[in-house]
């Protein structure tokens, strides 16, 4: 057993950890006619400050988390029903496969269509005008933050559902049950029973969200108009000048931050109780 | 020019030619077995590159000159270029590389490509070669050393549609790129493309040509002269100009059939696809007056093949891709310009084919006298990349 652990850390450690020191190591160089130099040196960190170019990883934390926050709000709400409202099996299995579909997809085909719907003569603006409701199309409705805001949250609502959805259906009815019958009111049952019980999956679903809005480069692409700069933008343009250096320290400064958010969540999540507590649901 | 969400690039795409340059591998490969043994003494050329080059069948060169020729396929990305000719010194066993502008820059003063011998008695149609393409920055270094022969290539501007800009349909007329920039009646009505590579130039190109700002090389900025760009760019983009900034060849389209921009800096075959839905003429690509972005692949001699006592098979090679058989082959099967398009014409004239074809050709001929006389020759590796790209950024994030 112990041995498997220590297998499983090793490998873990050259998979995942050394590829990422590489990668730090790699923003203390720099790039000249396309290659790079490998004297270390503090030069590109500097630039990324001094630039302005980090400003573009302060506005992709706030987009991403604005993301995380908004599927977490309709999220929870949605998988507490489908886990334990009344819905019959056939309902039920319906909302799955429609949560589970989109995985199946490649994002731009399905993001692209958003452009012919949200398009100045697209569905939602002749519908609009011909409902006498606007005289002009409306232009935010695409090529703004808004409408990159509309895209990931519709892309990242599976991710954030599904874990939810598994640690509520896990929470034994017998424990709402006496719940009720001890006298807690519905918001007693949820605040102290199922939301306690089910923070693992808030969890999963919050780092599932937070993790592509970091990344997400197809949604601001394609209906963020280039208004709409993030982070994996940023890197892919500075890939095409084969600044290597650059994208490694703008990764770099993005594993850091998201190291700091997921200890802090850590550390709020404790508030509410164990994180860990719902394993002891599934030891049984 | 290579697009941000694809793997090809645009050369590739002309003429929904994804496929057919698939196909073109395919049938190299299928040649490779079962020409062999009819073309098993003729002298062999290896290639590596993109592989736009190629054509569809090499039998009527085969015919022509006597040599076969076997391209490799190579990644339409710069790095990945560089790095396998540099890295894995693919010039022991490859005789020609061919690619975008740029590489020659580089690889060229550092010795892994051979100067071109334009003396050299195989290379005949060098002369009659038009300046225009054969001095042009995709086969010379900055320094004007001759490293390469012109293959393929075009000059993009921006297409547009006549009626929205009360132009007539068929007109030939020089518009401005202020149409794109600056124009009031073309605001917020724009599609920008949001690559440095791709878009930073034609605006160095009108600032300079209305006067405001001095730029030295419009393919490769100063970092002074790339904050000037950026500077004015940024006001535009405050000022509601651009509707978008898109970023691959499948946005081109939709804007344009959609109707979502007047104005869209795109490529060729983006208006052709989009007229195909809006009907003939619809949209049109523009004849500028300051100039148009000028891309072009070029064949150049791997250093080590020197001594490998091919030369003459490999100059025959460069001197078919400066001829008309190559020329009019490669405009009706995919539709791209190159040198000597006249010589294009002359051979299908020759080689009876249909009045339509030749007037297509033709028509190529004069759309490319016309535009390749104007500045810029784009490259893919300015020595300033970084600069620009960091500039390019700042107007990106305001």
């Amino acid at each position: 057993m112990k041995v498997a652990v220590w297998l499983i850390v090793l490998a873990w450690f050259v998979l995942v950890i050394v590829p990422i020191i590489v990668l730090f190591a790699f923003s203390f160089f720099t790039t000249e006619q396309f290659r790079t130099v490998y004297t270390p040196t503090t030069t590109t960190w500097v630039e990324l400050f001094s630039s302005g170019r980090w400003e573009v990883t302060l506005r992709t934390l706030r987009i991403a988390m604005t993301v995380t926050l908004i599927e977490l709000a309709v999220g929870f709400p949605f998988a507490l029903w489908l886990a334990k409202g009344r819905v019959g099996k056939v309902g039920r299995a319906v909302c799955l496969a429609m949560l589970t579909i989109p995985f199946f997809l490649d994002v731009s085909s399905r993001t692209i269509v958003w452009r012919a719907i949200l398009g100045q003569s697209g569905l939602v603006n002749t519908v609009l005008m011909g409902l006498g409701l606007t005289d002009a199309p409306l232009d935010w409705l695409l090529y703004s933050e808004v409408a990159v805001l509309f895209g990931m949250v519709v892309t990242l609502f599976p991710p954030m559902v599904m874990p939810i959805y598994l640690a509520i259906s896990l929470i034994d009815d017998t424990l709402l049950e006496a719940s009720n019958d001890l006298g807690a009111s519905p918001w007693q049952t949820l605040s102290r029973v199922i939301i306690p019980l089910s923070l693992p999956g808030v969890m999963a679903g919050i780092v599932f969200s937070l993790g592509p809005a970091l990344a997400a480069w197809v949604e601001p692409g394609m209906l963020g108009g280039g208004f709409v700069n993030l982070i994996s933008n940023s890197i892919e343009s500075a890939y095409s000048a084969l600044r290597y250096p650059v994208v490694a320290a703008l990764s770099a400064f993005v594993i850091l931050l998201l190291l700091l958010m997921l200890g802090a969540m850590y550390l709020i999540a404790r508030r509410f109780g164990d994180p860990a507590s719902s394993f002891r649901v599934l030891r049984g | 020019m290579k697009d941000k969400f694809s793997t090809y690039s645009q050369a590739q795409l002309t003429r929904r030619s994804l496929m057919q340059g698939m196909s073109a591998i395919a049938g190299l490969a299928a040649f490779g077995a079962a020409g062999r043994a009819a073309a098993q003494d003729m002298p062999l050329v290896k290639a590596y590159g993109v592989p736009t080059a190629a054509l569809k069948d090499w039998a009527p060169m085969e015919k022509s000159i006597g040599v076969r020729c076997e391209l490799s396929g190579a990644s339409n990305d710069v790095g990945v270029f560089m790095r396998d000719v540099m890295g894995a010194n693919m010039g022991d066993s490859v005789d020609l590389f061919i690619f975008e502008s740029g590489t020659e820059d580089i690889l060229g003063p550092q010795g892994l490509y051979a100067p071109l011998d334009e003396k050299h008695p195989e290379l005949t149609l060098w002369e009659r070669t038009s300046d225009d393409w054969k001095r042009s920055a995709v086969v010379q270094d900055t320094e004007g050393n001759q490293w390469g022969v012109p293959v393929i290539g075009n000059a993009d501007s921006f297409g547009y549609f006549p009626e929205k800009l009360g132009l007539a349909p068929d007109s030939e007329e020089e518009l401005s790129w202020s149409l794109m920039f600056e124009d009031e009646n073309t605001r917020g009505r724009v599609a920008y493309g949001n690559a440095y590579t791709y878009s930073m130039g034609p605006a160095a190109l009108y600032l300079q040509a209305k006067g405001a700002a001095q730029i030295g090389n419009v393919a490769d900025m100063t970092p002074e002269e790339a904050k000037v760009v950026a500077d004015f760019l940024i006001e535009r983009k405050k000022a509601g100009q651009f509707r978008t900034l898109y970023g691959a060849f499948e946005e081109q389209i939709q804007l344009l059939t959609n109707k979502e921009v007047d104005v869209i800096n795109c490529w060729e075959p983006a208006v052709r696809e989009a007229n195909l839905v809006l009907g003939p003429d619809a949209t049109r690509y523009a004849y500028t007056k300051e100039g148009y972005f000028k891309w072009g692949h070029g064949a150049y001699i791997a250093a080590q093949a020197v001594d490998r006592g091919n030369l003459d098979a490999i100059y025959k090679v460069l001197n078919y891709f400066l001829s008309g058989e190559y020329r009019a082959l490669q405009a009706r099967d995919r539709g791209y310009a190159g040198p000597n398009m006249d010589l294009g014409v002359e051979y299908a004239e020759a080689n009876g084919w249909t009045a339509e074809e030749v007037a297509a050709l033709k028509a190529t001929e004069a759309k490319v006298n016309k535009k390749f006389a104007k500045p810029y020759v784009s490259t893919t590796t300015p020595n300033n990349a970084s600069a620009m790209e960091e500039e390019w950024q700042r107007f990106l994030n305001a």
